[in-house]
């Protein structure tokens, strides 16, 4: 039994939001007629009038059935100032609705011997449980109920106090965390304070004491209409049973006004920014990041199998020549993290001692430059995708893994179906991608954060050249020194 | 969940004919709802489903080790472990601790025909890893691979098993990155705090007191890491399990082939272990966090082990004082008082005393408020706050009607035989199971809270600011402060 975090999923959103990952590494895999056999999900879908989008899979292997719902609603729907809303809100979805008490979601999952929970990312929100199938119809009243009527019970009183739960939330998983700030900074300095994806999901510390009732009043009128939403019910059930109950308590439900979503411009770096931070850590760490692409983008799942040639197996490039050859470094990750409309390349070390950050930078860049150079050898690009059939079939073990494949599908791309054509379009990807994608991306535009123990700036990678960062007094953001 | 569930899911099963002939129509011709859908009402719950449990047949092979299989067909996977009975607590000697973890990773390092890239490569193509791990009391090779890649992976984990060559430059890499983790390790509260609570609760003496260290890091040599994995895998204490879209009669003719060459021998360890040190009084043991933002707490106390009669009953018990999101320690602290963003409490079993431990991280003004409610829901489910009807059956429904969770997939099975063997639980231990869940009573509750937790003599771990917190926890009166560093050592104060 695991405990319930609804939280904001800071890293999870970065790594895996994509419809791309969710369906793990697919791949040129070996048997073509087993492999397109094997890479299904059987799923029907449908729109009720109101708007909410409908998807069912069936699945028996066990009496249990998934319901996940998402709203297209994330971080970046928020405005500057009052970042780490839409998690905040996402708290209150689970504190009673019109005709469901607080504590009922956890006493008809948990309670039942199920589970359930809720998390926000920066393009979307999802709210799911997993029961026992005969608690199937109490769980899409429940859901209906929240999504419908969930003004008509707002308690000011829960509403403050998961307003310090959220801090708490970011106390533990950011403020009190060695190197917990890294991704805030990095975003900071690739981002202007505009750019939707600046901020991040759970928020800044200031900002999220600023939430009112009204602030939730609005933002629910908006995000949470069924037009917004979409359902998946993945497991034990029969089909047109579950079409009458999501028509008898989604079906009346009102649909919102028109959502007009942020546009996101494609973001550049014109120079390296490289900027230091002095962390409550004994180890120094180097964050290496680029600007690159969303999951709308093609590019992206090229730059996911540039991940797996880069780090990883010990005869991944970056691992192999760093911790295995030189072994300047304890570890080393490399990896594209998408949302819908932005991503950024990561490359982390951490270094062993006796070896500074300069020279595993400079170590780190010859790797690359290797790869911009001359590309990734056939062997190189079967091993990265050889694995995806495997991935792929042991996530349909799954139903909650299944109703996010299908859902993301259907909400970024407007297809459950998509995660067929997403596997077919890696199987696609040459050698002559990879190293395109690795010559458009790595560039000079980048930013080069060093965290290191306080006192410590001069084991920053060319301290010399970068320049100190600091948390601002408000906790709302970062200052570079000079700037 | 009794008898009359099967005459609700006649009447369910009729209902549902009527209702989908309703919604056909509906959502042809007139899909917005009758205004007339009482939403106050709960839709009533049919009967439970039955769970399954897996079936399995259990073979001894000539070299000793034991074979169980159990076929699950629904997706062309198969899930293969090796898991040894005793682990690093029961094989290391103390000036060795962390040559078991040591040994589990020079196992990818090369065996007497591949080399480590040669033995990753393989991995890679055949699209799985072979795992393995060394625990306290328990260890395992495995993997989960696609069917047709079942023998291929098995010849692979038999080569690392019992062809490693532990290249004495591995080690030296390995050594290396370990001490940079041991290193980092002391950064982080979460384990300061269970490190502390090792310490203060079994001390040096117990294997449960056991912290690695560098010193023992350092001590290491290729020959302690190759002569404990040549003794420790030995077929006399392993239970080999495979999970999956298999033929039994043909999967223990690939394993017999694949582990010709482990010759028969080992035993099972006793699990004999040293007496604990003697129950302490209540005391706060606070290390010191300057600035940190949360207080981390861990407060417990040793607890009984895996084979207690009363494990069912404390099961329930715990899983309604801080393991469910609405148990009463989270529903307190966190969702009431909003001091944390969860917090939860646990018994660790074991084939020895493990511990009884509850905390979470809570926030730095709080920490004496927070303390304070712990105290309260302790107290609580020994009898101050009585255990409602409710609350019984939602603590029995959360453990039985949750196992299909676990039968779902072929690692999850897999996971749950091999560990009633590994443990020892006895053939029909999930045939029993919910049984025995269910028997508990509101009066077991109370007497195995007051039996198994122990409010005088409760460990009080809390890693936190103490410019902040030292004088608001003494001010509870709740118990003494005694300081203490990250490795558990007393903090002078001149």
């Amino acid at each position: 039994m695991r405990k319930r975090t609804r939280r904001a999923a800071l890293l999870a959103a970065l790594l895996a939001a994509g419809p791309s990952n969710a369906i793990a590494q697919p791949s040129a895999a070996t048997r073509p007629a087993q492999a397109s056999s094997a890479i299904n999900i059987p799923f029907e879908t449908y729109k009720l009038p109101n708007g909410l989008t409908v998807i069912l899979s069936v699945d028996r292997t066990v009496p249990r059935v998934a319901v996940d719902v998402w709203y297209h609603v994330g971080s970046k729907n928020e405005k500057p100032g009052r970042t780490g809303f839409a998690h905040m809100f996402e708290h209150v979805m689970f504190t009673g609705s019109g005709n469901v008490p607080y504590g009922y979601h956890d006493r008809f999952t948990e309670g039942v011997g199920g589970f359930n929970n809720g998390s926000t990312n920066n393009d979307r929100t999802n709210y799911y449980e997993v029961v026992p199938s005969n608690y199937l119809e109490t769980a899409l009243w429940m859901e209906a109920d929240r999504m419908g009527f969930l003004l008509e019970k707002l308690d000011e009183a829960k509403f403050v106090a998961q307003r310090d739960i959220v801090q708490n939330e970011r106390r533990q998983g950011i403020d009190n965390q060695p190197y917990g700030r890294a991704f805030e900074i990095i975003a900071s300095q690739l981002l202007d304070d505009s750019h939707p994806y600046s901020w991040p999901v759970v928020g800044y510390m200031s900002d999220l004491q600023k939430a009112t009732v009204d602030d939730v009043k609005e933002f629910f009128r908006l995000y949470y209409a069924p037009n917004n939403a979409t359902i998946a019910i993945v497991g034990d059930f029969n089909p047109a049973q579950v079409k009458a109950w999501v028509t008898k308590y989604f079906g009346d439900l009102k649909r919102g006004a028109p959502i007009v979503r942020p546009t996101v411009k494609p973001v550049t770096l014109a120079a390296e920014k490289r900027v230091t931070f002095e962390d409550r850590v004994q180890v120094p760490r180097l964050q290496v990041a680029w600007p690159t692409v969303g999951t709308d983008s093609d590019d992206d799942r090229v730059l996911d199998i540039v991940s797996a040639i880069l780090s990883g197996p010990r005869t991944a490039r970056l691992t192999k020549a760093l911790v295995f050859d030189a072994q300047s470094a304890a570890n080393v990750g490399a990896f594209q993290a998408s949302s819908e409309n932005y991503g950024f390349y990561m490359v982390q070390v951490t270094p062993r001692p006796g070896h500074s950050l300069t020279a595993l930078e400079t170590a780190m860049d010859s790797v690359i430059e290797r790869l911009k150079r001359d590309g990734p050898t056939a062997d190189e690009m079967t091993k990265a995708t050889v694995g995806a059939e495997f991935g792929f079939v042991s996530g349909l073990e799954n139903t909650l893994n299944k109703a996010e494949t299908l859902l993301s599908g259907s909400v970024f791309k407007g297809d459950p179906g998509y995660f067929k054509r997403d596997y077919a379009a890696i199987k696609a990807v040459t050698a002559a991608d990879v190293k395109r994608v690795a010559n458009k991306y790595f560039t000079a535009g980048r930013v080069v954060l060093s965290i290191v123990p306080q006192g410590k700036l001069d084991q920053a990678a060319k301290p010399e050249a970068s320049k100190k960062v600091t948390v601002a007094g408000d906790g709302a953001r970062y200052v570079v020194e000079g700037k | 969940m009794t008898m009359h569930t099967r005459i609700a899911r006649t009447l369910v099963a009729t209902a549902v004919v009527t209702a989908v002939a309703t919604a056909t129509i509906g959502a042809q011709a007139a899909p917005r709802q009758a205004a007339t859908l009482d939403r106050t009402k709960q839709p009533v719950a049919p009967a439970s489903p039955t769970t399954r449990i897996p079936t399995w047949t259990k073979a001894k092979l000539a070299n000793g080790a034991e074979l169980i299989v159990s076929v699950k067909r629904d997706l062309p996977l198969v899930s293969f472990t090796i898991a040894v009975v005793g682990g690093a607590l029961n094989f290391e000697s103390d000036a060795k601790l962390g040559v078991a973890g040591f040994a589990a990773q020079m196992m990818t390092e090369g065996t007497t025909t591949k080399s480590a890239d040669a033995l990753s490569d393989a991995q890679q193509m055949l699209g799985t890893s072979i795992n393995v791990g060394i625990g306290a009391e328990s260890g395992t090779i495995g993997f989960t691979a696609l069917k047709d890649r079942f023998d291929a992976a098995l010849a692979l984990a038999a080569d690392m098993m019992l062809n490693s060559t532990y290249p004495a430059d591995a080690l030296e890499r390995i050594r290396g990155r370990t001490l940079v983790g041991l290193q980092q390790a002391r950064d982080q509260p979460n384990t300061i705090a269970a490190n502390v609570f090792s310490k203060v609760n079994y001390g040096d003496a117990h294997p449960y007191g056991r912290v690695v260290t560098e010193a023992t890091i350092k001590a290491i040599t290729r020959e302690d890491v190759a002569g404990f994995a040549r003794e420790y895998f030995k077929p006399g204490r392993a239970v080999i399990t495979v999970v999956g879209d298999v033929d039994p009669a043909r999967v223990r003719a690939s394993i017999e082939k694949a582990f010709a060459a482990w010759a028969a021998g080992g035993e099972r360890p006793s699990f004999s272990y040293p007496q604990p040190p003697a129950r302490k009084a209540r005391a706060i043991y606070l290390v010191d966090k300057p600035a940190a933002a949360q207080s981390v707490f861990q407060l417990g106390h040793i607890g009984p082990d895996r084979y207690t009669p009363d494990y069912y009953a404390l099961q329930v018990m715990n899983t309604l004082l801080g393991q469910l999101f609405q148990s009463r320690l989270n529903a307190n602290i966190r969702e009431q008082k909003g001091y944390s963003y969860g917090v939860s409490s646990s018994y660790a079993y074991g084939r020895g005393p493990g511990a009884f431990r509850a905390g979470g991280g809570i926030m730095t003004a709080k920490t004496d408020s927070a303390l304070i409610e712990f105290m309260k829901e302790l107290r609580g489910v020994q009898g101050a706050i009585p255990f409602t009807d409710d609350e019984l059956t939602q603590g029995k429904d959360a453990l039985v009607q949750s196992l299909p969770e676990t039968f779902a997939s072929v690692g999850g099975v897999r996971g749950a035989i091999s560990g009633v063997y590994v443990q020892g639980l006895g053939d029909a231990y999930y045939q029993e199971y919910a049984a025995k869940v269910r028997a508990v009573t509101k009066d077991d509750l109370v007497r195995v809270a007051k039996k198994y937790i122990d409010i005088d003599n409760l460990n009080i771990i809390i890693v936190g600011d103490r410019a902040t917190i030292e004088e608001p926890l003494s001010k509870t009166g709740i118990a003494p402060v005694i300081r203490l560093d990250v490795d558990g050592r007393p903090v002078i104060t001149p």
